[in-house]
């Protein structure tokens, strides 16, 4: 399909099983005794099963599936934040994810502290935000806001003060969890052509939506995840066709 | 991995070594003078001891350089690496617990002083006036307070860095981190406000010293104190490591720990001192304080500000045993258990 093409990452066999507990928890003692003896008792399910497949450079891969169909496992697995059950990921970039905005935010600091402690938690380097803290001010359109206490924002703000931190970087590989609708009717298109600049821009993008028109108009491939397993993969209007039925 | 400037890394290894052998040789120089090892007058083996040191770090330091040209694996190399990836995410996390301490508050970090000094000055007459426990302590106030400092110390950082994962689990939940940085940011943050306390000790001493008799005062010993903070700082990153991670499985272990550090505060030789159970022949109890590491850190600090000397050299090798000891426990169960906390967050 596309063999001249670099790969950026590659998700191979990968199998998450999860185990949960069975309802008798006992006494503490009980479960301290019984997790150093390896005795505890659980059942086991498997969020993924042998998940495979490729990204390639400038490739904006949607991930597709009903609930529970494996893909925010999937997605945390290939940035490094679950460790598969069995498998591997291998990664060639940085990796940005904008899983669910500001969750880093902290609400007894500043919007400017914010943007500061969150640029740090998305991995960017500090002459890095440093020279573009004045461009993240103006995407998000906080002005005087900006030094106030985040608690004091309306949560309109703070997304808007999310989104602009996560899309100031060109990330090689960015990772995005359903959050296009972001604030008003005019930052969401303000936010909508800031995604699609990025998604041009030769970034490898996943993208999880449930939004069908979103996937069709965005991505040039997709995968379609359905109970753990790769149910079909290729070309965007292939899958999505299929996907409709 | 990034490449790092291991030139640059260098002279601050050798600058922070320098640092430190100066402050041990003046703070600790009547031991070195008068000491003695197998016979052997300590003050002859001392330089050879240093240089030694001084060239196993630039041995280190050359290996780590041949391993970053060859991309071969290097336990300290591989650290320094991750330190400077995420030294940017550490300081933001660092001023952030520290930020959020204090941020409603009217006096903010002024707090810091202030407390230890409230609570001396509570208990000094609680202990000293009503229920007179000093016995014969001298300096008792300064006893007192030396080892208020130092527990207040102890406890904030374990109990901030307990509670680090769970906290923080919206991040870990989310973003790829080492998940080692939780607690040892909280522990520096923490640690900020052992520095700041320390202030009102040395102050309150070199006053009280004024207008008691004998006289207290101040002396060069005082350089030590830093190498007694570092030990206990290292003890409480074990400490938070293995809190922290059995936290995340056990929450019961927030409450359990309340009255576990409550014990152990009236345990240690806070308040009241050893040589009240020596005169009533309670020997078992002096024993028993010997495998209680926080007994020799307060103890550490005392001897310096009381005694106005260095502690025996045994006693540094106790305190870094303890230290070093928690430390690697820690971090190997933190490590074994790290990959499984997103599965109960």
């Amino acid at each position: 399909m596309s063999d001249e093409k670099k790969v950026m990452l590659r998700i191979s066999d990968v199998s998450m099983r999860f185990r949960k507990e069975e309802d008798h928890a006992g006494s503490l003692k009980e479960t301290v005794i019984n997790m150093f003896a390896g005795r505890l008792k659980f059942t086991e399910f498997y969020a993924l099963q042998h998940v495979s497949f490729d990204v390639y450079k400038g490739d904006v891969l949607g991930i597709i599936g009903r609930n529970g169909a494996g893909k925010s496992t999937i997605l945390k697995i290939i940035s490094g934040i679950m460790k598969p059950t069995a498998g591997s990921v291998e990664r060639y970039g940085n990796i940005v994810p904008m899983l669910e905005l500001g969750s880093g935010f902290d609400m007894d600091l500043s919007g400017r502290e914010n943007v500061f402690l969150n640029g740090a938690i998305l991995g960017y380097e500090k002459e890095f935000l440093h020279s573009k803290y004045d461009e993240i001010l103006a995407f998000s359109e906080l002005q005087d806001f900006i030094n106030m206490p985040l608690r004091n924002y309306s949560s309109g703000m703070i997304m808007r003060l999310a989104f602009s931190i996560a899309t100031v970087v060109e990330p090689e590989i960015l990772i995005v969890d359903e959050i296009l609708a972001v604030g008003d009717e005019n930052f969401q298109r303000k936010s909508r052509a800031r995604m699609m600049e990025l998604m041009s821009g030769g970034t490898t993008v996943l993208f999880v939506s449930h939004d069908m028109n979103q996937i069709r108009e965005m991505c040039n491939r997709v995968v379609w995840l359905d109970g753990g397993t790769v149910r079909l993969q290729g070309e965007c209007r292939e899958v999505c066709d299929q996907y409709k039925l | 991995m990034t490449n790092i400037d291991l030139k640059r890394t260098e002279k601050y290894a050798f600058l922070i070594y320098l640092a430190a052998v100066v402050l041990f040789t003046v703070g600790a120089w009547d031991r070195i003078f008068t000491g003695s090892v197998f016979g052997l007058r300590f003050l002859w083996i001392y330089p050879a001891l240093v240089l030694l040191a001084a060239l196993f770090l630039f041995l280190y330091i050359g290996r780590m350089k041949r391993c970053q040209k060859s991309g071969r694996k290097c336990a300290g190399l591989f650290f320094l690496q991750t330190m400077h990836k995420y030294r940017f995410l550490i300081e933001q996390l660092v001023e952030r617990d520290f930020k959020i301490k204090y941020k409603r508050s009217v006096l903010g970090a002024f707090w810091s002083f202030l407390n230890p000094l409230l609570m001396m000055t509570v208990q000094y007459v609680v202990f000293s006036h009503l229920l007179n426990i000093r016995g014969n302590t001298e300096h008792y106030a300064i006893y007192l307070l030396c080892g208020i400092v130092m527990w207040n110390g102890f406890n904030d950082c374990s109990t901030q860095s307990m509670r680090s994962i769970t906290s923080n689990a919206a991040l870990i939940t989310k973003v790829y981190v080492p998940k080692y940085i939780y607690p040892v940011t909280r522990v520096l943050s923490a640690s900020i406000n052992i520095v700041l306390s320390m202030i009102p000790l040395l102050l309150v001493t070199t006053v009280y010293g004024l207008f008691s008799t004998p006289h207290l005062y101040l002396s060069k010993a005082v350089c030590l104190i830093p190498f007694g903070l570092l030990m206990m700082l290292v003890f409480c990153v074990g400490m938070g490591f293995f809190l922290s991670s059995l936290m995340v499985f056990f929450h019961d272990i927030e409450f359990l720990w309340g009255f576990v550090s409550t014990l152990w505060m009236y345990a240690t030789p806070i308040i009241y001192s050893l040589s009240m159970f020596e005169e009533k022949g309670i020997m078992w109890f002096v024993k028993l304080e010997q495998f209680n590491p926080l007994y020799h850190y307060i103890q550490f600090i005392r001897t310096i500000v009381l005694e106005r000397q260095s502690p025996a050299f045994s006693e540094y090798g106790i305190c870094l045993a303890f230290s070093l000891g928690l430390f690697l426990l820690g971090f190997f169960m933190f490590r074994k258990v790290q990959d499984r906390f997103i599965l109960y967050l």
